[in-house]
């Protein structure tokens, strides 16, 4: 419900972002040399002559599952859909979401999304992976040694890493191990996740992963330490951390169970938040090793002033955010009794 | 009239923990603090020991000790020995056993409760896992078996449901229900030793009383030696054998119950037995530890006599006598009110669903009328969730009442707009419960005086304010010095006297003392109670005193109120309220308080005496 709302207002802001933008995408399909009578024809396609309020009712209309067309044969083919009630000319129908066709391409939006999803979706999966399995781990170790030279070097160390734009250490990872050390690591400077060879196979190429991952997972892994040994710190000064030690329990019981489920809520919240933007593409990260990713793909449909595509993208991203965040409600309330509701 | 320590009589093999010469100390940025240092006992087999002290006297941290759960750094046993008498392994020194030997004793032999049933509990596992898991590190037995023992032990401890216990978190139970839970792990592997470090502090007196009725039931049926640390002398009357006295890290005295509350020998005992509030007779001035003693160049205790020579002569010289009292009651009875609450409810609505339906209302004050006259002192008193603090709040109007109305001085002030409200503010003050989180760290303590009345524009300059604030600092008995300190410099005693300073800074007529002393210790609490009366004999305050301590608020109120559920249960004159209860809860309140009662230690420790060497 609420998530349903929030989804509403992200659709309407967006809609009203790009329709504000300067920018005449008219001009960018019909090309320089046509005359008023096609670039009205090609407004009328897209019902860019409509007043504003009109085009976004359509646009949300063609978004929500159930919905209402006139029910004819192009519609049918438009949408795609299923006929649930029929009145009179216009019937309610439920179909898969219609994000509109690219301006450039003419593909449909929604195709775009899924085609390039997938590259996203694993590389924000592996860095997201590489950052909670390396970064909890030195976190619990740095708040366990407080105050020593190890966590003071662990700390020093993810301070680099939430300072360090992605460029620039992306950068630096595609220059060192994809093309000075690429002898020994035998990794590529870019690549993409399927790759297709010269006999026209496809080959799934997960070393092409590790450099991007590394460069995506620095971040959130930084953050991850400083959670995890703050909120490590904190719990262990509690005193159930006490009774737990005069029942006379094993320090790794103590930490690993007594502990560290106390200590995971913040660090949930920092990883869903991370996975769900990595989610939106990694912008930088993706154009420097070349990798086909939504993020990639967004960058170059706001270049050509391709609103569908952009609109569809960014509203795609704002449903995977408020999935992650329900699925977080979810799992707080599965880590901590105090959450569920009564 | 002669007694033997219990116990004594039987041979020297008998004892189960011998302690002796056991240091602890602390490595501090200010260096080493002696937290415990060259203390000696013996805890004999089925004996209960209890440990007074302040808070800083070092029991605590005895207690820890014994269990090795020192903190290291920065903490660390430096000297002495901890000679257990193990029931199966024969006389071992626990100090020198290794991490994992220690661990295996921990919660199986030696066991622990400690004082915040609130947090000591791991939020995130239910009661039963939790009991549970000690019963499968120490006993090896199934998971089915140790879960039948559990619920066994809930039954034992008296926990309504057992098997609904079992499958509930901490936060779905009570305070009291909660200490019972960790009474019941801590049973669970039949110690021989259960050290219990301030177990019924932070609960309501009916619920202690309970606890304590448990916690002998449980050491006379497993013949357990309990190990009782407290601030508390009336609770130490009603459980121990023996009375240890603990100050700065060292024991100052020893001896059965009988022997310290007939006749204290260290001047610091009897300090600490004098400054407790009477229940029976009303002081004057409330006797405090310095009355007794102090320390010379060094650090020695030096018995001062300046003030009172006994116990005896300190109440004796310094009650008020009932004529007194009377005339004080009808002089007060003649003035107009000054505050007068009528029908007041503050109620706190449900919210459930999608919509926040309002589904019902927590009557946290439910249609409660009284007056106050000026110069009077209105004690409020009730259980935890009685509904006293959000009523005095109301009326400063911090919480908004829903319904009823506050007449100050002849004033409605219920629904004044917030200009007046501020000049309200003004003629009200307030004194918080907790010294340590209500005054800001960032802020200087002359900062924090000041600040009121620059709000308020009272004084022209902030040199003149200045001036007043180091006035008042000293009519607290605090210093110019302090002035520039900040409030971590501070104990508790000296916070809440700031507190009471900030408060004054406003000239105010009416103070509201919301639990102002709870947080404090028995001798610093005098000095706190004696400096509120001393302070409305020169100003003519009115205060509201709201604790949850019936003894306090006897000492210093004119009446009573006696609240219950949001509701007022009784109302009266403080000696007639004590006296003569008129309503079941009050006499059930009454009943619970621990009573310092020489006939009655007496009693008990004979029989005890005879339980002791039958056994």
């Amino acid at each position: 419900m609420y998530g349903f709302l929030v989804l509403m207002g992200a659709v309407v802001v967006v809609f009203f972002i790009f329709n504000v933008l300067p920018g005449d995408p008219v001009n960018m399909m019909a090309g320089q040399r046509t005359d008023i009578a096609t670039r009205e024809a090609i407004a009328k396609e897209l019902g860019l002559d409509l007043p504003l309020h009109q085009q976004l009712f359509h646009y949300v209309n063609d978004l929500s599952p159930l919905s209402f067309h006139k029910d004819n044969e192009t519609n049918a083919k438009k949408y795609n859909y299923n006929k649930l009630i029929r009145m009179g000319e216009t019937a309610m129908v439920w179909k898969s979401p219609y994000l509109r066709r690219s301006f450039q391409s003419n593909k449909p939006v929604s195709e775009i999304i899924i085609e390039n999803v997938e590259g996203t979706f694993w590389l924000a999966l592996a860095a997201i992976t590489f950052a909670t399995l390396i970064g909890i781990p030195l976190g619990i170790w740095a708040s366990l040694k407080q105050n020593s030279t190890l966590d003071h070097s662990i700390l020093s160390f993810s301070v680099i890493g939430i300072s360090m734009p992605s460029f620039v250490f992306g950068a630096l990872m595609a220059m060192i191990f994809g093309d000075l050390l690429a002898d020994y690591t035998g990794l590529n400077a870019s690549g993409t996740l399927w790759e297709t060879d010269i006999f026209g196979e496809h080959h799934l190429q997960l070393k092409n992963l590790i450099l991007p991952m590394i460069t995506l997972g620095l971040g959130p892994m930084a953050i991850i330490v400083q959670l995890t040994r703050s909120s490590m710190l904190e719990v262990l000064s509690q005193e159930y951390i006490r009774t737990a030690r005069a029942k006379g329990l094993d320090g790794y019981v103590i930490i690993l169970k007594h502990a560290l489920k106390n200590a995971l809520n913040p660090v949930i919240t920092a990883v869903s938040g991370w996975l769900a933007s990595l989610m939106a593409g990694a912008f930088f990260v993706e154009s420097i090793f070349g990798w086909k990713g939504l993020g990639a793909v967004t960058i170059h449909a706001v270049m050509n002033l391709d609103f569908p595509v952009v609109m569809g993208a960014t509203i795609f991203v704002a449903t995977v955010f408020i999935f992650m965040n329900i699925f977080v409600d979810i799992l707080y309330a599965l880590i901590d009794p105090r959450v569920r509701l009564k | 009239m002669s007694t033997t320590t219990p116990g004594a009589t039987s041979n020297d093999l008998d004892f189960l923990l011998k302690v002796d010469h056991l240091s602890t100390y602390f490595k501090t940025e200010a260096g080493i603090v002696k937290a415990v240092d060259d203390v000696s006992f013996t805890l004999r087999k089925g004996e209960t020991i209890g440990i007074v002290g302040e808070s800083g006297s070092g029991k605590s941290v005895t207690a820890l000790s014994l269990m090795r759960l020192i903190p290291n750094p920065p903490g660390n046993i430096v000297g002495g020995s901890l000679i257990f008498n193990h029931p199966e392994k024969g006389i071992i020194d626990l100090r020198h056993l290794s991490t994992k030997e220690m661990q295996f004793e921990r919660g199986n032999s030696i066991s622990m409760i400690f004082q915040e049933p609130m947090t000591s509990l791991n939020p995130v596992f239910t009661c039963g896992d939790q009991v549970m898991e000690t019963i499968i590190l120490h006993q090896k037995v199934s998971k089915q078996e140790a879960r039948r023992r559990t619920i066994e032990l809930f039954d034992k401890v008296e926990l309504p449901q057992p098997e609904v216990i079992f499958s509930k978190y901490p936060h779905q139970l009570s305070g009291g229900q909660k200490q019972r839970v960790m009474i019941a792990m801590a049973m669970s592997c039949n110690p021989s030793i259960l050290i219990a470090d301030e177990p019924t502090t932070a609960l309501d007196v009916t619920v202690q009383s309970r606890i304590l009725d448990l916690m002998r039931q449980l050491r006379d049926e497993n013949n357990m030696s309990i190990l009782f640390i407290t601030h508390d002398l009336g609770v130490i009357s009603e459980i121990a054998d023996r009375v240890i006295v603990m100050y700065h890290g060292k024991i100052v005295e020893q001896g059965t119950v009988f022997e310290i509350f007939n006749n204290p020998k260290h001047p610091y005992t009897k300090g600490l037995l004098a400054c407790r509030p009477k229940l029976d007779i009303r002081l004057k001035v409330l006797p405090v530890v310095s009355d007794f003693m102090e320390r010379d160049m060094d650090g020695n205790f030096v018995e001062k006599n300046s003030k009172f020579n006994s116990l005896g002569q300190a109440i004796l010289f310094n009650y008020i006598t009932e004529d007194d009292l009377e005339d004080r009651n009808k002089k007060l009875a003649q003035l107009e009110p000054q505050l007068r609450v009528k029908n007041l409810k503050t109620w706190f609505p449900i919210k459930k669903g999608l919509f926040g339906k309002v589904s019902g209302h927590v009557k946290a004050v439910d249609d409660v009328s009284f007056e106050v006259y000026p110069g009077e002192t209105i004690g409020l008193v009730g259980e935890s969730g009685c509904g006293k603090t959000t009523l005095g709040r109301s009326i400063l109007r911090l919480i908004e009442p829903s319904e009823g109305s506050i007449e100050f001085e002849g004033k409605d002030i219920t629904h004044i707009k917030s200009d007046d409200l501020r000049k309200l503010r003004k003629d009200i003050q307030i004194i918080f419960q907790d010294p340590y989180s209500s005054l800001n760290p960032k802020m200087t303590i002359g900062e924090a005086i000041i600040e009121p009345m620059r709000v308020n524009r009272i004084l022209e300059s902030d040199y003149a304010r200045k001036k007043k604030a180091i006035e008042l600092l000293e009519k607290v008995g605090l210093k110019k010095i302090h002035f520039n300190r900040y409030p971590h410099e501070f104990s508790g005693g000296q916070r809440q006297r700031v507190c009471i300073a900030r408060a004054l800074a406003l000239n105010p007529k009416f103070i509201i003392c919301d639990e102002s002393v709870s947080a404090l210790d028995v001798s610093v609490q005098a000095q706190v109670l004696n400096l509120l009366n001393q302070l409305k004999e020169e100003f003519n305050f009115t205060y509201i005193f709201i604790s949850h301590d019936l003894s306090v608020v006897k000492f210093m109120s004119d009446r009573i109120i006696v609240m219950n559920k949001g509701k007022i249960e009784e109302m009266g004159f403080s000696e007639d309220i004590y006296r003569d209860p008129k309503s079941e809860y009050t006499k059930r309140l009454i009943h619970s308080i621990p009573k310092v009662d020489l006939e009655n230690i007496l009693r008990t420790s004979k029989a005890r005496q005879l339980q002791l060497r039958n056994s």
